[in-house]
């Protein structure tokens, strides 16, 4: 390579003026030239076309010619004086082209030295040339006259011949035929792939030509050829293979002993075309660079140079004027750039206003001015850059949308520009592009406009079932001339780009662009029709990349963090943690340091918990008035997801001092099945709470507003695990803190114990796997009723009513464990039960309230029924005075409303608006609890793949089977049978039910940080359940709750 | 569009319920299942207008719980290609409007609001002809068409358009096309 370039630094002339000078020499010298090139690339072909004429025209002291011509060439500079005869004839004629000749044939040489045949790439794709090769041989006798021409003719037929390679440039369909005819034939010498020593192709290949030279008449190979991207192979070109074994005896680093391979016809163009298409850089195609400052940025080729395999191309400058100006002015030069500058159009005037030298300048070749910069042309703001081919990369270039659009801002041409853009983008179409059923559209030549459908795809023509009446049959079009159309109202999925995976419908249509509103973000996308196709899933694109998940609570660095809003293709975008100001930023997986998911909680404005999933209001900053579920809770930051909030997938940031706790807290404590914490929590005086907003009902004088209590005590009735000391493991109620120490009822002993306050830890929410996967749209909002308590099944009408209302038991048992006769039951909970006999006796009705209305007028979540089924307990004679305990106790199902934005969910209308001071007992729940099949809807997003269920339809029994996969929406794939080979349904999580593992079955952990985890249940202890964790083989002590049998699958 | 149909439903009622108000139980707490629900079949059941019958309760086994299949009437409300919708705006922005026509939302892109109309941002963003006659802000009553839906297991999601004869602002709400 080096060495062609030093010869070619000699002589400014260029390819163009080679071929025109090639021409002024003789006949012989132009056959043996290409003689010498039908070794490598294209040429192959143009010299099989000579051959035909060649070999039968001419004698065999032709042939020989053309074989001493190899050998000079292979010999490269010094080779050409060893021409003999002809080297003399021509050293008559002007030294001048002596030299060109020589430089010339030095060039071909070095191509197949090298195994790049750009030289002859360029020749075969320049029609011109192939016009020459012919003119030339039908004129044998011209060279002597052009010898005696004087060099300002050759000059003139050297401009003339320039000028009119650039009008025919782009004329090729001409020769394309022509092409075809250069094809090898059987008459023609085939290829032998001959093995060799590794990195000795090249070496081998020269000393093939050297010995050529030496004994020219003996060898009878054509060409070797070694390729720079095949390794231990070279290619020989013989008529025999004896020939090939005669040619190679004695050679030392070719091993003929191996089978000597024969190249079919038909692969033998590609042998020599691999290369060549790899850097098949033509004006206008899209590029992107590697190196440098400009690395990744798109760029478009605006001229190639094959020769000196440079290329000049259009780029969005990077530059910083100002740091430009700074180093012409020579001052404070900064050694070490920390940023590369944006890129943007460059304005000429404001280099100008900064005192930066702006010339405008005339190419020579083009005959284009450019300003210049320090060196760097410019030209309507765009920065031209002769680079390296080898500093481009051209395969699979995907321009995004806006890098285009970026491009053609100046032009302002807008389609036409684009356009043809566009013919370059489908070059970079994927096989298999059309399928049959597309739509397609015809956007090229007679039947433009033309809509149809595919019926059938071949290799570069698809065969299409035109809409427009009168043309029944099917079209055969070629692929270039389609482009998938789609019409407003249809629904796609993006399958590449980089909106890859988003689903969206079709808003407009624009030639080739569509522009989709996303399902999820509703934002408008602009996206190629080729990069659509039509489809019916509901996505938002990726929706995770490594352990992180769009919507999960990141730490980005020791102070930020964020919500992440977005997943981009390599990156996320992340809301962060920054009150009253929505900061939104792109972050790269290696930056988020990890995934919070602590259950904490914080205080709203009027000191009330606030915990995720409880609804608040934001009544202060730039999003007052916004309100929705809190999602994330971090010192003291919400993330507030509003469904009416666009902007940043809903999400807002505020400050918890500034938000305003609407409804009932659906605190941890109620979802972990255990009201009772926040019950007693409840008697303590409550602090002002504030009436939410837009509630129909009364004042409510306390009750639900778990917040109330003080911040001392605010452990008392949670909850709690001792992890050090002698009860370490157990799990209790706090039920008083003194100093240091905290009393703790503990569950499974019925006693009181005193332990530190730094051993226990609040651990049991472990037990809540619900929620935590809760997605946008997902089916958790459906309206429905969980039932939390579905216990009655198993109430005996034998209860014991003396028996201590033991406040364990109180904690709702999960519903799995309800209906799971393999767990244990809570006995006391009978007896809590029964404390409220009054119950019993009452009938819960509900509200006479027109109903009907309720379901659209109820924006708040319990605004419409703000006298529930709590309202029928009032009356009811229950002993609730002697158990204060139960007093305010809010209703036990409060907790289980759906988290999700609800105006059209009735169940808002279940959260009772008026518990306070009226005994919400468990009876109310079983309002809840006539529908088992309703119940636990929001169980949804926990349910995991390969895991064991069982599908209670309503109307069916119970039948086993396996999940398959879990939809967005919270409804499961369920493969039928034990080993999920049956038939595959889809149902709503409402209808599913875990299988509760019994020991030493295989599980698979739903809930927590193990979450998706695989293990064997080694034992069960109460509601704990000893799992050998897989990955790990820890064992850990789950809660039940959250393991599910895992499928034996077939 | 609105349909009043006939769909049935097996209900599941608790046994503690058994009783003289067993009916208007079970009627009810089919209220409060169905209505306001979406299924991508029929689309929102918007209200219950009456029971058609009440079939043979069937007592489940282990629990005691009984399901009725219960065949009710409802208004269900289900929103078509290409049908013309009147509906509220409740959101503007740069890439277009949201509309609400009850339980429906339907998104109207800048691509299909007439070509005259730019958006104007602001403390109300709006969308205003050039002669300023005709303004699309939060709160306007505009006539939509609808040319995509989508349908999800709780939602109902629609794309519109204003652009065409007829559609658009409505000054008078009670006019219905």
């Amino acid at each position: 390579m080096s060495r062609r370039r030093d010869d070619y630094d000699d002589d400014i002339e260029d390819e163009d003026q080679d071929d025109a000078l090639e021409e002024d020499d003789d006949d012989d010298d132009y056959g043996s030239s290409r003689g010498g090139g039908g070794r490598s690339g294209g040429k192959r072909r143009r010299s099989d076309f000579i051959d035909d004429v060649a070999e039968e025209d001419e004698d065999e002291e032709e042939d020989y010619d053309e074989d001493d011509e190899d050998y000079g060439g292979g010999g490269g500079r010094g080779a050409s004086k060893r021409r003999g005869g002809k080297a003399a004839k021509k050293a008559s004629g002007a030294g001048f082209f002596e030299l060109e000749a020589d430089v010339d044939s030095d060039a071909e040489d070095e191509d197949e030295e090298d195994g790049e045949d750009d030289f002859i790439v360029n020749e075969r794709l320049d029609p011109r040339d192939e016009e020459d090769a012919r003119r030339m041989h039908r004129r044998p006798l011209i060279a002597p006259e052009d010898e005696q021409e004087d060099v300002e003719a050759l000059e003139r037929r050297i401009q003339e011949r320039f000028s009119r390679n650039r009008t025919e440039y782009d004329d090729d369909d001409a020769t394309e035929v022509e092409q075809q005819a250069l094809l090898p034939s059987v008459r023609d010498p085939k290829l032998w792939m001959v093995k060799c020593a590794i990195g000795h192709e090249r070496e081998v290949a020269v000393c093939l030509m050297q010995k050529c030279i030496d004994r020219s008449s003996e060898l009878q190979i054509r060409a070797a050829i070694a390729l720079d991207h095949l390794k231990n192979y070279i290619y020989i070109e013989a008529d025999k293979e004896a020939h090939v074994k005669e040619a190679c005896k004695g050679m030392r680093n070719i091993y003929t002993g191996s089978s000597i391979l024969l190249v079919p016809i038909k692969e033998m163009t590609d042998v020599l075309s691999v290369e060549s298409k790899a850097i098949d850089i033509s004006r206008d195609t899209w590029v992107r660079m590697k190196i440098g400052t400009y690395k990744g940025d798109l760029a478009k080729v605006i001229n190639v140079d094959n020769v000196r395999q440079r290329v000049t191309v259009k780029l969005i400058p990077r530059i910083d004027l100002q740091a430009l100006a700074n180093k012409l002015e020579g001052r404070e030069v900064q050694k070490k750039k920390a940023f590369t500058p944006p890129p943007r159009l460059i304005n000429v005037e404001e280099a100008r206003e900064m005192h930066i030298r702006v010339e405008r300048r005339r190419e020579q070749t083009t005959g284009d001015y450019y300003d210049n910069i320090n060196g760097m042309m410019f030209k309507g703001g765009f920065l031209y850059k002769s680079v390296s081919m080898k500093s481009i990369s051209t395969q699979n270039i995907q321009p995004s949308f806006d890098e285009l659009e970026k491009f053609n801002h100046p032009t302002e041409n807008g389609d036409g520009e684009l356009a043809s853009t566009m013919s370059t983008l489908f070059a970079n179409r994927k096989k298999g592009h059309f399928m049959k059923g597309d739509r397609v559209i015809v956007i090229k030549g007679d039947l433009k406009n033309l809509k149809g459908w595919v019926e059938k795809v071949e290799e570069g023509t698809v065969h299409i079932k035109p809409k427009a009446e009168g043309l029944l049959t099917t079209l055969a079009v070629n692929e270039k001339e389609l482009c998938k159309y789609f019409e407003p109202g249809n629904h796609v999925k993006v399958v590449s780009g980089a909106q890859e995976g988003v689903t969206g419908m079709v808003v407009t249509v624009k030639g080739h662009l569509v522009n989709i509103v996303s399902d999820t973000t509703k934002e408008v996308l602009r996206v190629f029709s080729d990069n659509v196709v039509e489809s019916s899933e509901v996505t938002s694109g990726i929706t995770k990349i490594g352990d992180f998940e769009l919507h999960d609570l990141v730490q980005l660095d020791n102070s930020n963090f964020g919500v992440i809003i977005r997943v981009d293709s390599e990156a996320f975008q992340v809301l962060k943690g920054v009150a009253d100001k929505a900061e939104v930023e792109l972050v790269r997986l290696r930056d988020i340091k990890y995934k919070i998911d602590r259950k904490v909680s914080a205080q709203d404005r009027y000191k009330n918990t606030v915990s995720v999933k409880d609804v608040v209001k934001v009544v202060e900053g730039p999003c007052k008035g916004r309100q929705g579920p809190v999602e994330h809770i971090n010192r003291g930051i919400l993330f507030v997801y509003d469904r009416h909030h666009l902007e940043h997938a809903g999400f807002i940031c505020a400050k918890a001092q500034s938000c305003v706790l609407v409804g009932g807290s659906r605190a941890n404590g109620d979802r972990n099945g255990n009201p009772l914490a926040s019950r007693v929590a409840q008697l303590r005086p409550p602090t002002r709470f504030p009436n939410s907003p837009g509630r129909g009902g009364p004042p409510l004088p306390g009750g639900r507003y778990r917040g109330g209590r003080g911040g001392k005590d605010s452990l008392v009735g949670t909850v709690i695990k001792i992890r050090m000391g002698p009860f370490k493991g157990y799990k209790g109620r706090v039920v008083d803190v003194h100093g240091t120490s905290v009393r703790i009822e503990l569950e499974s002993q019925m006693k009181v114990v005193t332990v530190d306050r730094t051993h226990i830890s609040d651990s049991v929410n472990v037990t809540t796997p619900y929620r935590d996967t809760h997605r946008y749209g997902s089916g958790s909002e459906t309206p429905m009723h969980p039932s939390r308590t579905p216990l009655h099944p198993y109430q005996t009408p034998m209860r014991d009513a003396g028996a201590t209302p033991i406040h364990d038991g109180m904690r709702t048992p999960m519903r799995d464990r309800a209906w799971n006769p393999y767990a244990p039951m809570s006995p006391p909970r009978d007896s809590w039960e029964d404390g409220n006999p009054g119950s019993w006796g009452s009938s819960p009705q509900y509200q006479p309230g027109s109903p009907r209305s309720r379901a659209y007028e109820a924006p708040t979540p319990g605004s419409g029924w703000a006298n529930t089924p709590g309202g029928s307990y009032s009356d009811a004679g229950t002993p609730r005075d002697t158990t204060p305990t139960y007093g305010n106790a809010p209703s036990p199902y409060l907790p289980s409303t759906p988290g999700g934005p609800p105006p059209m969910t009735p169940s808002s209308a279940y959260l009772p608006g008026t518990p306070g001071g009226q005994p919400m007992t468990p009876g109310g729940g079983g309002l809840d609890m006539m529908s088992p099949a309703v119940g636990g809807d929001n169980d949804g997003p926990w349910f995991l793949p390969d895991i064991l269920v069982n599908v209670r339809r309503a109307g069916e029994d119970a039948s086993l089977g396996v999940i398959r996969e879990v939809l967005l929406d919270g409804a499961c794939r369920i493969a039928l049978g034990a080993s999920g080979n049956g038939e595959i349904i889809t149902a709503n999580p409402n209808e599913i039910e875990v299988v509760v593992p019994r020991k030493a079955d295989k599980i698979k952990i739903m809930g927590g940080e193990k979450r998706g985890a695989t293990g064997k249940l080694i034992g069960v202890d109460g509601t704990d359940g000893i799992v050998k964790v897989d990955e790990s083989l820890d064992v850990k002590i789950l809660d039940m709750v959250i393991l599910a049998k895992l499928a034996h699958l077939s | 569009m609105f349909f009043h149909i006939v769909l049935e439903r097996n209900m599941q009622l608790h046994p503690r319920h058994f009783g003289r108000d067993l009916r208007e139980k079970l009627v009810s707490k089919l209220m409060k299942d169905v209505e306001g629900t979406c299924s991508g079949r029929h689309g929102f059941v918007v209200a219950i207008t009456g029971i058609e019958n009440v079939g043979k309760g069937l007592i489940r086994d282990g629990t005691g719980f009984v399901t009725f299949p219960v065949k009710y009437q409802c208004v269900v409300f289900r929103p078509f290609k290409g049908e013309i919708l009147e509906a509220v705006v409740s959101m503007v922005n740069k890439m277009g409007f949201f509309a609400e026509a009850g339980p429906v939302q339907i998104f109207v892109s800048n691509h299909l609001i007439p070509d005259d109309m730019e958006f104007q941002s602001g403390d109300m963003p709006n969308y205003t002809t050039s002669d300023g006659s005709v303004k699309i802000q939060k709160d306007s009553e505009v006539r939509l068409k609808i040319i995509g839906t989508r349908v999800d297991a709780t939602e109902i999601f629609c794309i519109g358009t204003i652009k065409d004869d007829f559609l658009g602002v409505i000054s008078d709400p009670g006019t219905t096309s």
